[in-house]
């Protein structure tokens, strides 16, 4: 490197980092200023600057990983491709990051119907690999260009696939997994189901080395349409009358308006700039007739609750179409440089009154607040745009807590896909009760007594 | 710069359309890691010497901006950090010596001309080289032809429709002469009379680029005196990088006195393609001949048609024109090919794996034909196409235009 000899002396020599390098190879192991600056954020929050970076090309690179930090007494947080958002990945206390992305092994068993995905494959790689077999991986988190499998997994991700076809975790047949104590382990879903344990924990009970992912054959026909409405209210009651006249769409996508401008913004793809809400759905099957009925269902609601409706021609309109739902999220930087998202799941019933109630708080407040999500599920995203050079954190933190209290009075839950991480957990006394929060932390004791795994996320 | 920074939610939707990213897979060489380091530095708590090793790998290849939903200009921020930190490295002697040399002989047709020739010779030397001297002479063509220049006007075949001036380009005179060979007698058979300015020059991207502000604000100034745009419907580059370097105008002099002057100019600003492109809508473009045999053509976004001018259909659609031609869509084909400017000269490590990487996807569709639209593209593509021993053409889209009117396609 060139200016190797000019580097200022910010690399850090801690005994942590010494015994690593000897036994690792120098380009796994990252100790300059620069290196771990950069391994400290995830795509919500920044957190401590690592003491050191691992980047494990195998499982055996982790297990010496995990012994080293074990030995040293310095915690570990485990990394995939950092799009997570709620904080999991950012480190609060000095530590190891162990990052996944240089894992990217993936092998198809087209007869079994299986991938088997090293933690740091990229989520659409599965698919892309898979599809010349005739199958597909259906989790679709927005982030799938990005994220890994083991982050999806630690997360338990979503998607708008998810709908109908399940999340993360129904798709998973084994696990193999790293401990706190550097042991590794093969998991199955047999009782007891200690995959199922797993997936969703965050990096607080394990790190993810391998999964065997479970594949399908991608349904023959897709329809994808677009509604928009004049009130969010009346968009959520459209949704409630399709399911319950029989549609089952794969996905059921709802943006508000300003999530709408923002996406326009970037993409200009002729999005209905005016309408306070815009949904998006496919319907898809092996039965070109009954996809097409199940469409037809879902426009009669739409118009029957005051949506005007319109319909993808091709099936370079519906990619486009879905490009701007993903781009939903990112795309609201244009409005302030910094959000605090929510991720509330709440029965589907009770979805117009919460998207109103959250609607009135945000009305009232001095931040914008947008809502999207996978309406299908109930699942809403509502954010709180601000900028941290002049917006009081405590102001933001509290509306947050006040839209959390609205999905819970309406019997909802706090995390549909994006896990607690550090930013929900202050709210996690709010979601469970006290025996089953001590039973959690039971669980967290047993399997790393030494707290040693993601630290402070999760558990309040 | 600050602005720019700040655009950036670290959401990550850019790592996967970045090269370096995609090769090291690490966050420092990713744009989300790049644009954390920079701020750092800006903030004063990063030394530069660490950060550099990481932006200098950047290709600014734009794809990044392309991919992310916040509209972070990351193009500009490199740019501008880049000028901005110049002044303050410390490089060794053997480094200042290469981009003096570089930033000196890319501007300069007939200086380059001459390096190519004695590099000619230099090649069969090339194993015994240490690298970073090796890499150019990879990219040499096996022969480098005679230096061509364009004259000064070109008359319109047939009735007159328009008049655009020509930025010849620097590097590409002397690499592939034809290319503008091809412009002129494309545009001249479609009834558009091409002028080719006196006084113009290097188009400065590759400076401005560099860090060496000073350099392309006195490229960018000669230019402007040299084009005055109310005379033209248009001025065309043919080369990616050239026009996106023009368009670019406006941000090198933003705040100076001339900023209005480059903001004329930009405005006339066109790819050849997309100029080509909108006589092609009109209903203007003359119908080329068929192809003699059907022609499957493999078409390579260059970095700085795509992501830096947003041009990626009117080539295509040009391509397709040409009865018997279709075009086939390359496997990862937002990724850079690695040439990128002066990259090849400067990483010839990561720029040789993603030249290969490049190539290799493009031959994975078993084209008849390679068509871009960049001299930088064309040479990188054409040195790994013949490395992976396929012997399949590599050309301009206008000289693939230009095959086909003469009936030779
Ligand atoms: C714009 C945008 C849109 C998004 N859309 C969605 C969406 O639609 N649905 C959805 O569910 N999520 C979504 N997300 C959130 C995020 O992409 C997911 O949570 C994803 O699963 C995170 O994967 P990752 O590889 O980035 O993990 P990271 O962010 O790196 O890590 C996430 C958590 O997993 C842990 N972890 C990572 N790898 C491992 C491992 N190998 N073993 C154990 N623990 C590990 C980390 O410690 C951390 O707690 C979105 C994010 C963004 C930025
Ligand atoms: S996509 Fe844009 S906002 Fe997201 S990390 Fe990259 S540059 Fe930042
Ligand atoms: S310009 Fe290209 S190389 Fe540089 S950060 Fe962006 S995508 Fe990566």
């Amino acid at each position: 490197m060139r200016d190797s000899g000019k580097r200022a002396n910010t690399t850090a020599h801690s005994p942590l980092s010494t015994d690593l390098l000897r036994r690792l190879a120098p380009r796994q192991v990252l100790t300059s200023l620069a290196e771990r600056r950069n391994y400290r954020y995830d795509a919500i929050q920044f957190g401590e600057t690592p003491l050191a970076v691992v980047l494990p090309e195998n499982t055996a690179d982790v297990v010496v990983a995990v012994k080293a930090a074990r030995a040293a007494g310095v915690p570990i947080v485990g990394r995939g491709a950092a799009s997570g958002l709620s904080g999991g990945a950012a480190p609060l206390r000095e530590s190891l990051v162990i990052s996944f992305t240089r894992m990217t092994g993936l092998r198809i068993d087209p007869v079994r119907r299986e991938a088997h995905a090293q933690a740091g494959v990229v989520t659409l790689a599965v698919s892309d690999a898979a599809r010349p077999h005739g199958l597909i991986y259906p989790p679709d988190p927005a982030s799938f260009r990005t994220s890994t499998i083991g982050g999806n997994l630690a997360e338990n991700a979503g998607g708008p696939m998810c709908f109908k076809y399940g999340v993360s975790g129904d798709y998973v047949k084994g696990l193999e997994v790293v401990d706190a104590h550097g042991e590794v382990h093969t998991l199955t879903r047999d009782a007891y189901d200690l995959a199922g344990l797993l997936i969703g924990s965050e990096g607080t009970l394990g790190l993810i080395t391998e999964a065997a992912l479970r594949l399908l054959p991608p349904p023959r026909f897709t329809r994808t349409l677009m509604a928009h409405f004049p009130e969010v209210g009346a968009c959520a009651e459209a949704v409630s009358q399709a399911i319950a006249a029989g549609a089952v769409p794969s996905k059921l996508e709802f943006m508000d308006r300003a999530c709408t401008n923002a996406v326009e913004d970037y993409l200009v793809l002729g999005l209905p700039r005016g309408a306070e809400a815009v949904l998006l759905v496919d319907t898809d099957g092996d039965d070109l007739e009954t996809v097409e009925e199940e469409r037809a269902l879902v426009e009669q609601a739409c118009v029957a609750a005051g949506g005007t409706v319109r319909r993808a021609g091709t099936d370079a309109e519906a990619a486009a179409l879905w490009q701007a739902r993903r781009s939903v999220s990112p795309a609201l930087g244009r409005i302030r440089p910094q959000r605090m998202n929510e991720d509330i799941a709440v029965p589907r019933s009770a979805l117009p009154e919460v998207v109103r109630e959250i609607r009135a708080l945000g009305d009232a407040s001095p931040f914008p607040v947008v809502q999207f999500g996978h309406i299908g599920d109930g699942n809403l995203h509502p954010n709180i745009l601000f900028d941290p050079r002049q917006d009081d954190a405590a102001a933001v933190h509290h509306l947050a807590h006040q839209i959390a209290l609205v999905a819970l009075r309406h019997g909802g839950v706090l995390s549909g896909e994006h896990g607690i991480g550090s930013m929900k957990r202050d709210f996690m006394t709010d979601a469970l009760d006290p025996v089953t929060l001590d039973v959690l932390r039971d669980v967290k004791r047993t399997l790393d007594p030494a707290d040693l795994l993601n630290p402070g996320k999760v558990l309040p | 710069m600050a602005h720019a920074v700040d655009a950036c939610v670290h959401c990550g939707f850019c790592l996967p359309a970045c090269p370096t990213y995609t090769l090291l897979g690490d966050e420092m060489d990713s744009p989300r890691g790049r644009i954390v380091l920079m701020k750092e530095v800006l903030e004063g708590t990063l030394p530069l010497a660490d950060a550099a090793p990481h932006l200098d790998r950047c290709l600014g290849c734009q794809g990044c901006v392309t991919a992310c939903p916040s509209g972070v200009p990351y193009g500009e921020l490199i740019t501008a950090f880049r000028g901005w930190s110049e002044p303050q490295r410390q490089r060794s002697a053997l480094d200042r010596g290469k981009r003096w040399a570089i930033l000196r002989a890319l501007p300069a047709p007939r200086l380059f001309s001459l390096a190519a020739r004695v590099g000619q010779f230099a090649k069969p030397l090339a194993p015994a080289l240490p690298a970073a001297l090796r890499a150019p002479l990879d990219l040499l063509p096996e022969r480098v032809p005679a230096l061509h220049s364009s004259p000064k006007v070109t008359r319109a075949r047939g009735q007159q429709r328009g008049r655009v001036a020509f930025l010849v380009g620097c590097a590409q005179q002397a690499l592939a002469p034809n290319f503008n060979a091809a412009t002129l007698r494309v545009l001249a058979q479609n009834g558009i009379e091409v002028v080719v300015p006196d006084g113009q020059g290097c188009c400065g991207a590759a400076a401005l680029h560099t860090g060496a502000r000073a350099e392309a604000l006195s490229l960018v100034r000669a230019n402007l005196s040299a084009f005055d745009p109310g005379e033209y419907d248009a001025i065309l580059s043919n080369a990616a990088g050239c026009g996106a370097g023009l368009k670019e105008y406006p941000a090198v002099l933003h705040g100076e006195p001339d900023e209005p002057q480059a903001r004329a100019f930009a405005a006339k600003v066109m790819d050849v393609s997309e100029y080509l492109f909108q006589l092609l809508q009109a209903g203007d473009l003359a119908p080329p001949l068929p192809a003699s045999r059907p022609l499957q053509v493999a078409y390579h976004d260059a970095c700085h048609l795509a992501h830096a001018q947003g041009v990626r259909a009117a080539p295509r659609a040009l391509l397709r024109f040409i009865p018997g031609v279709s075009v086939l869509e390359v496997p990862e084909g937002d990724l850079c090919c690695g040439s990128a400017g002066t990259y090849n000269l400067e990483q010839p490590e990561l720029a040789s794996q993603l030249g290969a990487r490049k190539a290799s996807h493009i031959l994975s569709v078993q084209p008849d034909l390679i068509a871009s639209g960049n001299i930088g593209c064309h040479t990188q593509i054409q040195s790994h196409v013949r490395r992976a021993r396929s012997r399949v053409p590599v050309m301009h889209t206008v000289e693939v235009l230009d095959l086909a009117y003469r009936g030779e396609l």
